[in-house]
């Protein structure tokens, strides 16, 4: 049975020994846009194939993507120039709706892709749009799911799944319509660890069932499996290749904004020339390099920044907490931060780390045990009071900023403590050179960028001067270089003895910044200690789904526990002298 | 978080085609809206009761409690002090109170509960993609089923970004509690904001994603469950009719108002 007919026209082609994809001198620019944001974009797509893009915010990427399904220039409108085929034929006089079951679009925000009740009805859905007949629809429904391995949940509300199963879902409905090519926007950024692997795997299982596969991601060691690699810099394609032709141009990557992978960077340092595949791989690279490296079996680590003794700032002890008509979320938790320390929180979504964030601002009293702040029962305080002692910033800026200007935002905070006005602008002045913002203070904060954002809504805690800063994922959703300038701005205002707390699902985050990891599961704490005692945890951090950077790993292969990338060379270097 | 009222169960009510689900809350609606005698409210408001213990709405009555006692009790104090008819128990120049008066309050409260609590019992067992299709069985247009379904995921999403930016404009310092009530309306500025920010957003990608899924495709769109009427329809439909057939008569027969109280009077 034929269930549609894609309106797409053009030279009549069978699609046959056709590229899945093809586009010829596509540039693009956005309404109102100064530069185009696509220039001159000329790439190609084999069947089955599977290729990454990468880039910086802005470098074109999300563009290219919505310009396969014409979401470009059909619903974000601009100069548009260049041809776009599909199995061979233009898709110029298609509307995005006709595209439905040629392109499968998986976007970032999972919350914004699924409409539906149930995950039955949510898989169903685009293929009723299409009026695809009733029959069809339920021949294909079970597949769909199978694929994404949720079958059995059919009667389940997407809203009570896990970020990685509604990924999964939005994936399982664009892939039961049976599109020739299937794009996928940054899948991962909102997801925990477990969220991460799940959609991965299920990519690389996509991949091997032979489905054409185009996948925009900031972190490059995910996209090692591609068949070929596309960069984009300022809406350009500056670099193009397979794998081991791309990710060795370390420079390049850096230039670009991308995080070029850790296993590349050892590579590059020691002079091998050749691209780690795997860390096995780059295992038996340094081992042909450098002979006088030791065995494999033992583990060591030099622990450097020894655990601060200094006076405690929040104290949390015994506490138990759930929400009304809810499960508990945090089970006779104890901790202690003291001041100057740097903290990292990690466990899955849902294990208690936001709950226990809330608990210590003041937004959530305990059911029992009891949090003190310097010494004082922090449940008789209201939030605010406590808010000039610990700060906290929300993952999503976007949450807090309203003000016209970026001064006004900053000044918000302390303007509502009733500093007087001298105060208050020497505050701001002092916080915006912190976070680099001092040039923007007269703009509109919804005109910066995500980086920017963030930054602001740390500026704008910062500015009540807080003794102990809470980062609720600060780097969620930032590309590269905006998280290195997080961190950065981060770390400074720890060498200035303000307490850091790190939530993250950023395993080179937390070891190449924290000093301390606490980590999480189903409300308990399963570890508090030095960071490389917790990735030398094994067992743990596997149960946890906490993949140690690949550095690290490589690192236990030769007796140490590296944090990052110069560490290990430079361990490296001194055995083999 | 759980965003929506509907209960998974197998319950007969659960069972009955979309279409006439909808007609029930009509029906429910068109029923209450005849009687203002408190004491003929209670066999409808018992009804409701049982047909919420039939199809396991406990739950979500129960999540709705503080919102009766919000709208109710109003509701029952103002017509209470305001309604000027019947022989005065209370005389002041802005409170009256008769037997009347009271009487008619609590069947005005009594009412509004009640077609809460429908409405509440309409959404524990119907699906949203239910009241959809029902609507465009109705005759209604299909993109404004979608548009009534969507509002109901939407709203939840909304509400819960709003109590977020709460939480981050207090951590802030800020006071929401400060000042007269105009004072307090102003105060929410810093939380609209962010949120009518994050709502735009949310629609834009959204409608990237409907769009990408074949939204808009044509009128009629297919649907994966097949919805039949089947006798337990018939049977419910006829059951309706009788219901409003009877609150109406309680009405015209003057067994549905207050003696000596009715605003028709």
């Amino acid at each position: 049975m034929k269930i549609e007919t894609p309106i797409i026209g053009g030279p009549s082609a069978s699609g046959i020994d056709e590229p899945a994809v093809r586009i010829e001198e596509l540039t693009f620019t956005y309404a109102g846009g100064r530069e185009p944001a696509l220039r001159g974009i000329n790439a190609s797509q084999r069947v089955g194939e599977m290729i990454g893009v990468m880039g910086a915010s802005g470098a074109g990427k999300s563009t290219l993507a919505k310009v396969l399904n014409r979401i470009i220039p059909e619903l974000e409108g601009g100069e548009f120039a260049g041809v776009v085929m599909l199995g061979g034929r233009s898709i110029a006089q298609a509307q995005v709706r006709d595209l439905a079951g040629e392109v499968g679009m998986v976007f970032q925000d999972f919350e914004s892709q699924l409409f539906s009740t149930t995950v039955a009805h949510e898989v169903a859905f685009a293929m009723e749009r299409v009026g695809m007949p009733r029959e069809e629809i339920l021949a294909r429904l079970a597949p769909a799911l199978d694929a994404v391995g949720l079958r059995g949940f059919e009667e389940r509300d997407p809203t009570t799944l896990s970020g990685g199963q509604k990924q999964r879902l939005a994936i399982a409905s664009v892939l039961a319509l049976r599109p020739r090519v299937v794009v996928l926007d940054e899948p991962t950024t909102d997801l925990d660890p477990q969220g991460r692997a799940e959609v991965f795997a299920l990519i690389r299982q996509l991949r091997q069932e032979g489905i054409s596969l185009i996948v925009i991601e900031h972190e490059a060691e995910e996209l090692r499996q591609c068949d070929r690699i596309i960069i984009l810099r300022d809406g350009a394609i500056v670099a193009e290749g397979t794998p081991a032709m791309v990710m060795p141009q370390v420079e390049l990557l850096e230039e670009c904004g991308v995080n070029a992978p850790s296993l590349d960077r050892v590579a590059r340092m020691l002079g091998i020339a050749r691209h780690p595949g795997s860390v096995a791989d780059a295992e038996e690279h340094i081992r042909k390099m450098l002979p006088r490296t030791p065995p494999s079996d033992a583990v060591s680590g030099r622990e450097v920044g020894a655990l601060v003794e200094s006076k405690p700032i929040l104290e949390i002890e015994a506490v138990r907490f759930g929400y009304p008509e809810g499960p508990r979320v945090l089970d006779d938790i104890s901790l202690t931060i003291r001041a100057g320390e740097f903290v990292a929180i990690v466990g899955q979504n849902g294990s208690g780390k936001t709950t226990l964030a809330k608990m210590a601002v003041g937004l959530l009293a305990p059911d029992s045990g009891q949090v003190l702040l310097e010494g004082r029962d922090r449940t008789k305080l209201r939030p605010a009071e406590t808010a000039r002692e610990i700060g906290y910033v929300f993952q999503n800026p976007d949450h807090q900023i309203f003000a016209d200007t970026v001064e006004a935002e900053v000044k918000f905070g302390p303007r509502n403590f009733g500093l007087d006005d001298r105060e208050v602008e020497s505050r701001c002045a002092e916080v915006l050179a912190a976070v680099a913002l001092e040039n923007e203070r007269a703009t509109d904060p919804f005109l910066l960028g995500k980086g920017q954002r963030q930054r602001l809504a740390v500026a704008s805690v910062l500015a009540l001067r807080p003794r102990l800063l809470i980062l609720d994922e600060p780097t969620t959703g930032l590309d590269y270089r905006e998280q290195r300038k997080m961190m950065k701005l981060v770390s400074e205002l720890n060498a200035a003895g303000v307490a850091i707390v790190m939530i993250t699902h950023t395993p080179c985050l937390v070891a190449e910044y924290a000093r301390r990891v606490i980590l999480l599961r189903a409300g308990r704490k399963l570890f508090d200690g030095r960071v490389r005692e917790f990735f030398i945890q094994d067992e743990l951090l596997r149960t946890s789904s906490f993949k140690p950077p690949e550095v690290t790993s490589l690192g236990r292969r030769f007796g140490t526990v590296a944090l990052s990338a110069a560490e290990l060379v430079e361990y490296l270097q001194g055995r083999a002298r | 978080m759980k965003t929506s009222l509907y209960i998974d169960n197998h319950s007969v009510v659960h069972h009955l085609h979309p279409t006439l689900k909808i007609f029930a809350l009509f029906a429910a609606f068109w029923s209450i809206y005849w009687i203002d005698n408190p004491l003929t409210l209670v066999p409808f408001i018992a009804a409701e009761f049982v047909v919420a213990y039939a199809i396991g709405a406990g739950p979500n009555v129960y999540r709705f409690r503080w919102f009766f006692v919000l709208i109710v009790l109003p509701t029952m104090i103002t017509w209470m002090i305001s309604y000027r008819k019947g022989t005065p128990i209370i005389n002041l120049p802005i409170i009256h109170a008769s037997k009347q008066s009271i009487l008619f309050g609590l069947g005005k409260g009594m009412k509004v509960a009640a077609l809460v609590l429908a409405s509440v019992l309409f959404l524990s067992s119907t699906k949203v993609e239910e009241l959809s299709v029902g609507l465009s069985r109705l005759g209604f247009p299909y993109r404004f089923g979608f548009t009534i379904t969507l509002a109901f995921r939407l709203v939840p999403l909304f509400i819960d970004s709003a109590l977020t930016v709460v939480d981050a404009q207090r951590l802030r310092g800020y006071d929401f509690d400060a000042g007269g009530p105009f004072e307090r309306v102003r105060r929410y500025v810093p939380v609209i904001i962010p949120v009518f920010m994050g709502a735009l957003r949310k629609a834009n990608n959204m409608a990237m994603a409907l769009e990408a899924r074949g939204f808009g495709r044509g009128n009629d769109p297919t649907s994966f469950i097949e919805y039949r009427m089947h006798t337990r329809d018939a049977e419910a439909f006829v059951l309706l009719l009788a219901v409003g057939t009877v609150a109406f008569m309680l009405y015209w027969t003057g067994y549905g108002s207050i003696p000596g109280a009715s605003i028709h009077s």
